[in-house]
């Protein structure tokens, strides 16, 4: 099979482009305004097996309830034949999360859900820096364990001289 | 199926809330058919766009009209509706609100830089990011000029897509919305970039011409503070004074170099003053006429005064 190449045009383009001293920086969600992340939820249940039961329960009475509480996620209920019931969501930053909720009561499911609804997209990670900003400060953040003797905050009185 | 049609939504068109109900027919279009079950579906619906609606916080009063805004004039060869005259409208708009922001906000900057700096934080690239982050990009509907590489392209049609949105918010709910909505998720939702766009080749030269221009004394350098002169790693820091007042600081391994970046300061100090404060989504549009801001006596950076 030949190696597909692009036409030289768009050769020349995308070199322009990628040439490009300036990169745009991302909106950061928050500053001002804030767009909620989770923007697509889909359920799949199985109309016959026994795991999907209080998948279908949820479906028929919470789901939609949900559904309108929550416009600004597009809700997807799609049956999945043969196959354990399962939450996915989709997020703003191109990242999706799953969850299957198997022999789940009918009680986990909402939990469940809300917890999908509130992720942010981002992969879980462990944060070294408590905190992140793009003026950090020269010489690091203010801590009170690190003053001098006579500036410590102590429950002795002062003594008066 | 049958669930499906319990929940009584199949064929209906989701109004206020963003609900579909996939049958098992439709189930080769989704991800019934992929081994791990990873893929989206690939067309976007109308639940997609009234999602899309909601998650921006508008209303509006035409019902297709997001499906408009995210229809690229490619789809489909352009045999239904497209984009192309909302992004025709709402890049003049957005260009009109982000531009007067920008006049605003930097009293100082020559109307080349104004444009340079509009161009690249508000240009397609910038708007591109912003579609991304709204979650406009699988709501698209385009056809890529290559069918094998889908990803050329991407940029210029996410970019417009959001003029097209500012073309839409216009026309469905009038100027001081878009403004506001300009305001609020376009401008106001991360820094402008000035100090990259401005192209200092030779600072010293324009800072001097910079200084003669305002009548003030010629600029000099001098060092304010340094270390290991003779060794493998100096560290100058140097002040650039017209007079005894100092408008730049720079550091540096070399005193020339130290010398440059202080004089680059300057420049930026002068033509990239930032006015903060400034929000044109929460002014009153009483009349139309255009007031420019007044300096507020504080004499920061090269004034006419010495």
């Amino acid at each position: 099979m030949a190696t597909f190449r692009l036409p030289t045009v768009l050769n020349e383009v995308i070199r322009a482009h990628n040439n490009q001293l300036i990169r745009p920086i991302k909106p950061k969600n928050g500053v001002n305004s804030f767009v909620f992340p989770c923007r697509k939820m889909v359920f799949n249940y199985c109309e016959r097996s026994g795991s999907s039961k209080a998948m279908m329960e949820y479906l028929q009475k919470e789901a939609l309830e949900f559904a309108k509480g929550n416009p600004q996620i597009e809700v997807i209920v799609q049956p999945r034949p043969s196959k354990h019931p399962l939450i996915r969501a989709f997020y703003t930053n191109d990242k999706q999360k799953t969850k299957t909720v198997r022999k789940c009561s009918i009680e986990e499911i909402p939990e469940v859900v809300k917890s999908l609804r509130d992720h942010s997209g981002h992969t879980l990670r462990r944060w070294n820096k408590y905190v992140l900003s793009d003026t950090p400060s020269v010489r690091g953040i203010f801590s009170p364990f690190h003053v001098h003797q006579e500036h410590k905050i102590t429950d002795q009185k002062p003594q008066k001289q | 199926m049958s669930l499906a049609k319990s929940l009584g939504l199949l064929g209906r068109r989701a109004a206020t809330s963003a609900v579909l109900a996939r049958g098992l027919r439709n189930q080769t279009s989704g991800f019934g058919t992929s081994m791990f079950g990873q893929q989206e579906a690939a067309e976007p619906s109308t639940s997609t766009f009234s999602a899309l609606e909601s998650r921006l916080n508008l209303k509006f009063k035409d019902s297709g009209l997001m499906e408009q805004v995210c229809t690229h004039r490619s789809y489909e060869q352009g045999r239904g509706v497209s984009n192309e005259r909302l992004v025709w409208l709402g890049k003049r708009v957005l260009n009109l609100h982000v531009g007067e922001h920008l006049q605003k906000t930097y009293p100082n900057l020559p109307p080349e830089t104004l444009q340079d700096v509009q161009h690249a934080n508000f240009g397609l690239m910038g708007l591109a990011e912003v579609a991304k982050h709204f979650g406009m990009q699988p709501a698209m509907r385009w056809t890529p000029v290559v069918k094998e590489a889908p990803q050329v392209g991407l940029t210029k049609v996410l970019g417009k897509s959001v003029q097209a949105l500012i073309g839409a918010v216009y026309q469905d709910q009038g100027d001081a919305a878009a403004k506001r909505f300009i305001a609020k998720h376009i401008v106001h939702s991360k820094p402008v970039d000035v100090e990259n766009v401005m192209v200092i080749k030779n600072p010293k030269l324009m800072l001097r011409a910079l200084c003669k221009r305002k009548e003030l004394q010629y600029p000099v350098a001098r060092i304010l503070k340094e270390t290991g002169r003779f060794t493998s790693s100096p560290v100058f820091i140097v002040g650039i004074f017209t007079g005894t007042r100092m408008v730049g600081m720079g550091y540096g391994s070399s005193i020339k170099m130290a010398e440059f970046r202080a004089a680059k300061d300057a420049l930026l100090k002068h033509y990239a003053k930032e006015i903060k404060g400034i929000d044109i989504g929460e002014e009153e549009d009483g009349d139309f006429t255009f007031v420019p801001q007044e300096n507020d006596g504080a004499k920061v950076g090269i004034t006419g005064h010495a």
